[in-house]
């Protein structure tokens, strides 16, 4: 607001008026940061109005037998430092008078009420699309079912209350406590597909007994309460009640604890949930009473008492503070610094009235402007991503509404705004500098740049012993965990029946051999059949020779012998080709990493890929690794099942598939050779990521190939 | 719609359709006159019922009307003139060049709109030409039946109201306005129609309008309309009473001498681009200290700051014989498009007082406002309206956005044969001067009449002094010689004359060249400044080479003008006077394009804060509409 001059050249259109305010209008004294203000409340309308003590002071000395010039020259005599000029007289009954908060004495003028009128609901309908995440359909009146209610709902809200709702999360807490091994493995499939359902329901129930929290405690210390509807938030249909008439409580502690009312009713919700949860057999009721009980407690503390979001600790935190409208207050300050600091406007009123109001407000702005940038980011790549054609609709209008509106605001601002007149090139220079410092910043500048995998540890040399003939284990040559040389014994089996086929063997062959001997001399004709079955008898003991070799497991190579089966392997009976375990030779490990196909290249856009691997349970150490190959074709079976969902790694798998290998999209194996373990362990088979560095590249780029990939993998471009 | 709106008034469709009733000539030329009366009484018949057989006689009446035009004033309307008046009778801007007859035009739509039976008022742009138009044209509206009457400023209530009574009226846009205003306090909170009507109902042996001036307000004809319309549509007229204020004029007195005591760049700083003052922390403490004296009222810091800026205003950015003259011990406001003197005017509350403080003159009481109406606001209340005016062109926009009227450009009747001379470039003031001396020297000795434009009350006079030192006969148009201004005129165009004179020459005047000036190459016009606006350096330019007559302009203007002064950035300036100085090549290219630049930024300065008014006048009706519009 520019400087308030004492005459007005418009003060004629007042000075002879007779006006005063509207009876049953409500006056409220209230305290903001040590400072007395007054609050106006236009009891019909539920509409509030702050002002000044020394703007309330010729306020409340206009009558019907005063004309304004009067009551502005009393004022004067009386006050003649702190009265308001005429400029401020005339912003003053001009505020009151579209407020709905004055009585005049001409008939006001039908047309320009019915025009008012439009005006504010095509501003209503306006916000509405503006705020299409968080759009809300008013209902319900719900005063008077809240006015016949509170005689017996309102008793609770007391210390009595206090102290009941205190023991029930006491008790609440304890179960929770005592079951928590079972919240725990609940909590896990708590975003799975077939809960979402149950989490809804149980959303729906929560947050209306929440906002009849609100309603509640705002209707007990005297508010009313008449708008109650359905807010659709990112689409989803949830209750919500207007209690901003709590703004006109004279207490700050009243306000905040409207504000808080809706998490306290929750808490309490959620400690009888979870005691009734705790006492139900798995069933309809038991998930749902999960459910609520997950939404009361840590949704409502993650949300709801977020201030940065406009929920309910928004309103706690700006009750706290004593900053009504912190939000506007917080965006008007950061617009008063950027146009006095950046574009040079002078003449400009500071928004805050204090050193620590500024303070407070500035950090608020700066903050929840970063968290709903990110956070609106978020909900568009999510929409876009979840709902393919109509997802990306809605991510567009989401956009426009917070992208292109504010831009073409921005440049109307620049363009025509009567603030800037003198400063306009100053301003439009700043505007324009930092849209390309942004620019450079994002599209010019390259940042390093790296991408992860998850990937798994394997020997260069390694092997998998297997049975190769059936048996029982009799004794294990080596220890698992020994390294062993190539040949080295490792298992010795036990096969009794291998034992007697070959005896059994062994005694035909000499069979044979005597009845070849017998017919040699005596019956040449047979001699032939008998060599054959002679030579086939030897085939066979040879071949049981073998087996029973083979009942000696040996390593292939040299290695460490891992047996996962380890000791309690012994007197085990053994299928032929059943694994025992794994040769594994230390002496060189490569990374295995499973790479979608969009990123393969990518790795390879350096002439030599670096990539450091990370290994959980080990976060602060890393090993590096390079050379790396693919290996060429796509795969769709994973080296380890660790790394599908089903093994609970981050590559999506098939969820019929047994085994859990089965990838649902293709990938390439990309093969790195360690450098140096550096301080890791490497074990065969362990599961880690890799980060690929990759060239450094400017942000925006990488943000829209980002983008076409996601378009073209929805929609296959 | 619009832009539509705006384009179905082509100047071709409306030539051709003049075409057509200069066509009908011949079916009225041979009726007698008590025939053609009697068919003018047919007319205003249909005129007054209105609705479409009125829409479709139109052609049929103004030819009628033509032919009245030529037997009652001897003056046959060229096809331009009747394009013209269908033109205002369609509520559009005509732009006319000067001498093309604006005042008949105006009488033929004048009688048009007439016949509707509305009140209509035909405004120009001082009372000489209300009552040259009204009595001039006062056979021809009588002989269409229709009554028509000037209202003055010299007349008194009852013969206004007698005369607000006739079908036409001319007036100037000041008198209507303030009748109106004056109308409106009378009313007071009568004007609300509801309050009307029970007023009506309950006693209906007094109807309050008995003491109201207007008719009505329906019909506007606006002659010079871009200068009522734009240049002048956002300075409001006041209707005021003095009323005695003691501390705001001791005040005044006290912050006139302490804002003596600052000193620039120390204590303030002086924006005169933007016409205002800021006081620097220095200065603050100053006041602090110093403003004890004050009354109470003005003590804080917010008042007293206010008081000091308002003082320092009126030393710094307040000149006499620029924005006022003293008459006796009176500031007298003098309008800075015009030139002419503003006699009972005054500036806001406190700051006239401030100049008459540094003017070291008694103080006046501060007038209290009683109404006050922008006649930008004004002439949005019309229901039909139309102008005319030489320059329109250039803000046909603004005249669409604010006025919802579509600009059309009439032909001239003949060819145009005025010469402009590219403009001649100097650097300081001197240098310019001596040359416009020497100019005028040279083209007077050709015979030619000149006439020298200047901007200021100031600059006249200075020149005038020159040209007597050089010897020069000459005669001096101004804000303080205002009254000699119809025999100057008339003689501006006489052979050899010089002429010198402000703004205010360039409208509405028409110089018309003495016996064989024609032959010598006729009136030959130098403006010595270019101004914000181009059109009213055209209607300067305009003066010269009339109806087809020859002559010639040119404009002097150097670096040190006003003009570049607020409206170029210094670093701007300073590389076209170098560039001058050096006489570089180019440098002639490149200020032609500093001065193009000025008068845009200049343009488009003033049109802001035109919108600037009516988006406060329109939110404040809203924000005030509790208290009725005054």
């Amino acid at each position: 607001m520019e400087r308030s001059r004492t005459f007005s050249e418009s003060w004629h259109r007042v000075a002879s008026q007779k006006i005063f305010l509207r009876p049953g209008v409500e006056v409220q004294r209230q305290q903001f940061r040590g400072e007395r203000w007054i609050v106006l409340r236009n009891v019909l309308s539920n509409q509030f109005f702050r002002l000044r003590p020394e703007a309330y002071e010729f306020v409340a000395r206009l009558q019907a037998d005063k004309t304004v010039e009067e009551v502005w020259q009393e004022c004067l005599e009386r006050f003649p430092d702190e009265a308001p000029g005429q400029e401020a007289v005339v912003q003053l009954l001009a505020q009151l008078y579209h407020a709905n908060l004055l009585q005049y004495q001409l008939a006001a003028d039908a047309e320009q009420l019915f025009q008012r009128q439009r005006k504010r609901q095509q501003a209503e309908m306006g916000m509405r699309w503006l705020n299409i995440m968080f759009m809300r359909f008013p209902l319900l009146d719900p005063d008077r079912f809240l006015v016949r209610t509170l005689p017996w709902v309102g008793r609770l809200i007391s210390p009595a209350g206090f102290v009941l709702w205190l023991a029930a999360i006491i008790w609440g807490g304890k179960v929770a406590i005592d079951n928590s091994t079972e919240l725990m493995r609940q909590s896990e499939g708590i975003l799975a597909p077939g809960n979402l359902i149950w989490l809804y329901l149980g959303m729906v129930i929560v947050k209306t007994i929440h906002e009849f929290g609100h309603a509640y405690f705002c209707r007990k210390f005297g508010g009313e309460v008449h708008t109650m509807g359905v807010m659709l938030m990112i689409f989803t249909p949830m209750p919500f009640v207007d209690a901003s008439s709590s703004s006109g409580f004279r207490e700050r502690k009243h306000r905040m604890l409207v504000g808080a009312a809706g998490m306290i009713v929750e808490l309490f919700v959620a400690a009888l949930a979870t005691v009734l949860w705790a006492k139900t057999a798995p069933g309809v009721l038991h998930s749902v009473l999960f459910n609520m009980m997950f939404v009361a407690s840590v949704s409502t503390l993650l949300f709801n008492l977020n201030p940065l979001m406009r929920f309910d600790g928004y309103y706690i935190f700006s009750d706290w503070l004593e900053i009504p409208n912190l939000n506007q207050r917080a965006t008007g300050i950061l617009k008063y610094w950027i146009e006095r600091h950046g574009f040079g406007v002078k003449n400009d009123r500071n928004p805050a009235r204090s050193r620590s109001e500024a303070g407070w407000l500035g950090t608020y702005g700066v903050t929840a402007l970063v968290y709903r940038t990110v956070i609106f980011a978020g909900i568009i790549w999510f929409i876009a991503d979840q709902w393919l054609l109509l997802g990306l609709l809605m991510a567009v209008a989401c956009l426009i509404t917070w992208l292109v509106v504010p831009a073409v605001k921005l440049v109307q601002y620049l363009a025509s705004n009567p603030k800037l007149e003198r400063t306009r090139s100053r301003a439009i220079a700043v505007v324009a500098g930092t849209v390309a410092a942004l620019l450079i910043l994002l599209g010019v500048i390259p940042f390093p740049h790296h991408f992860r995998a998850s990937g798994v540890i394997q020997a260069k040399e390694w092997s998998q012993v297997i049975a190769e003939a059936g048996g029982e284990v009799a004794e294990l040559l080596a220890k698992p965990g020994q390294t062993v040389r190539a040949g080295q014994p490792l298992v010795l089996l036990a096969n009794p029946e291998l034992a007697l086929e070959l005896a059994g063997a062994k005694a035909q062959k000499e069979e044979v051999e005597s009845r070849l001997r017998a017919a040699m001399q005596r019956d040449s004709a047979s001699v032939k059949p008998l060599e054959k079955r002679l030579e086939s008898s030897v085939k066979l003991i040879q071949r049981l020779e073998k087996e029973r070799e083979n009942l000696v497991i040996r390593a292939r190579h040299a290695g460490v012998w891992i047996a996962p089966g380890g000791e309690q392997m012994q007197q085990r009976w053994l299928k032929r080709g059943t694994p025992l375990g794994l040769v594994v030779n230390p002496a060189g490990f490569e990374f295995s990493a499973t790479v979608l196909q969009e990123d393969v290249n990518r790795i390879f856009q350096r002439e030599f890929p670096q990539a450091e691997v990370r290994l959980p349970g080990e976060a602060g150490k890393l090993a590096s690794i390079t050379q790396f190959r693919v290996v060429p074709g796509e795969q769709q079976t994973l080296p380890s099942p660790a790394l599908g969902w089903a093994g609970g790694g981050d590559v999506a798998v098939n969820l019929k598939d047994q085994s859990g290998q089965k990838a649902v999209e293709p990938f390439f194996s990309v093969v790195g050779q360690f450098q140096s373990s550096g301080e890791v362990t490497l074990l065969h088979g362990r599961t880690g990521k890799v980060r690929f560095e990759l060239p450094s590249e400017p942000l925006l780029p990488r943000w829209f190939r980002r983008l076409g990939q996601m378009l073209q993998k929805r929609f296959q471009f | 719609m619009g832009s539509w709106q705006r384009r179905s008034h082509r100047a071709g469709d409306l030539l051709a359709r003049a075409a057509e009733v200069d066509g009908l000539a011949g079916k009225y030329s041979d009726f007698a006159d008590a025939v053609l009366r009697e068919r003018m009484g047919d007319f205003h018949e249909v005129f007054r019922r209105g609705g479409a057989p009125a829409k479709a006689q139109t052609l049929e009446a103004l030819a009628a009307v033509r032919e009245a035009a030529r037997r009652c004033l001897g003056l046959n309307p060229f096809v331009e003139q009747l394009a013209g008046a269908l033109a205002l009778h369609e509520n559009c801007l005509a732009e006319m060049a000067t001498g093309e007859g604006k005042t008949l035009t105006a009488g033929l739509a004048g009688v048009l709109a007439g016949w509707l039976g509305r009140p209509c008022h035909v405004l120009t742009v001082n009372d000489y030409l209300v009552e040259r138009d009204a009595a001039g044209l006062k056979s021809l509206y009588e002989f269409c039946g229709l009554r028509v009457a000037p209202v003055t400023a010299a007349m008194t209530p009852a013969d206004r109201q007698k005369a607000y009574r006739a079908d036409v009226v001319y007036v100037t846009s000041k008198e209507l306005l303030a009748d109106f205003l004056r109308d409106r306090l009378r009313l007071g909170e009568l004007h609300n129609p509801e309050r009307w009507m029970i007023r009506l109902v309950i006693n209906p042996s007094r109807p309050p309008e008995g003491a109201l001036v207007l008719r009505g307000l329906h019909t506007a004809i606006v002659d010079e309309a871009d200068s009522v319309l734009i240049d002048e549509a956002v300075t409001p007229l006041i209707i005021a009473a003095a009323r005695s204020n003691e501390g705001l004029k001791q005040a005044v007195e006290l912050a006139s001498k302490l804002s003596a005591r600052l000193k620039r760049e120390e204590d303030y700083t002086v924006d005169r681009r933007y016409g205002d003052v800021e006081l620097t922390p220095v200065g603050m403490e100053r006041v602090r200290l110093e403003g004890e004296v004050l009354p109470p009222f003005w003590r804080g810091q917010a008042r007293r700051e206010e008081l000091i800026r308002q003082a320092l205003v009126a030393r710094e950015l307040f000149h006499l014989g620029k924005q006022y003259v003293l008459e006796g011990v009176k500031v007298v406001i003098v309008d800075e498009f015009t030139g002419r003197t503003m006699a009972n005017r005054s500036w806001r509350e406190g700051l006239h007082q401030a100049i008459e403080a540094k003017e070291e003159i008694p103080l006046s009481d501060p007038t209290e406002t009683l109404a006050r109406m922008s006649f930008q606001r004004f002439f949005r209340l019309f229901p039909k309206l139309s102008g005319m005016t030489g320059t329109a062109w250039e803000a046909a926009g603004e005249f669409w956005q604010v006025y919802h009227l579509p600009v059309v450009r009439i032909p001239t009747h003949r060819p145009c044969q005025r010469v402009h001379r590219p403009d001649r470039v100097f650097v300081t003031e001197a240098e310019k001067w001596a040359a416009v001396a020497e100019e005028i020297t040279q083209v007077q000795k050709l015979g030619r009449p000149v006439l020298v434009g200047t901007r200021s009350v100031q600059n006249s006079e200075m020149l005038s002094h020159q040209l007597f030192a050089a010897g020069l006969e000459h005669r001096v148009l101004n804000a303080k010689r205002f009254v000699e201004e119809a025999g100057i005129i008339a003689r501006a165009g006489e052979r050899g004359g010089v002429t010198i004179a402000t703004n205010m020459a360039g409208r509405g005047t028409d110089i018309r060249l003495g016996p064989g000036v024609a032959g010598l190459g006729g009136l030959h016009v130098i403006a010595t400044e270019r101004h914000e606006s181009e059109r009213v350096d055209r209607q300067l330019f305009g003066r010269a080479g009339r109806q087809g007559d020859p002559g010639s302009a040119q404009a002097f203007v150097c670096v040190e003008d006003e003009l570049l002064l607020r409206n170029l950035p210094a670093p701007h300036r300073k590389a076209v006077r170098a560039t001058l100085r050096a006489n570089a090549p180019g440098a002639d290219l490149l200020a032609r394009s500093a001065w193009k630049q000025s008068q845009r930024a200049a343009q488009r300065r003033a049109f802001k804060q035109r919108v600037g008014v009516l988006r406060q006048d329109t939110w404040l009706d809203e924000a005030l509409s509790f208290a009725g519009m005054k």
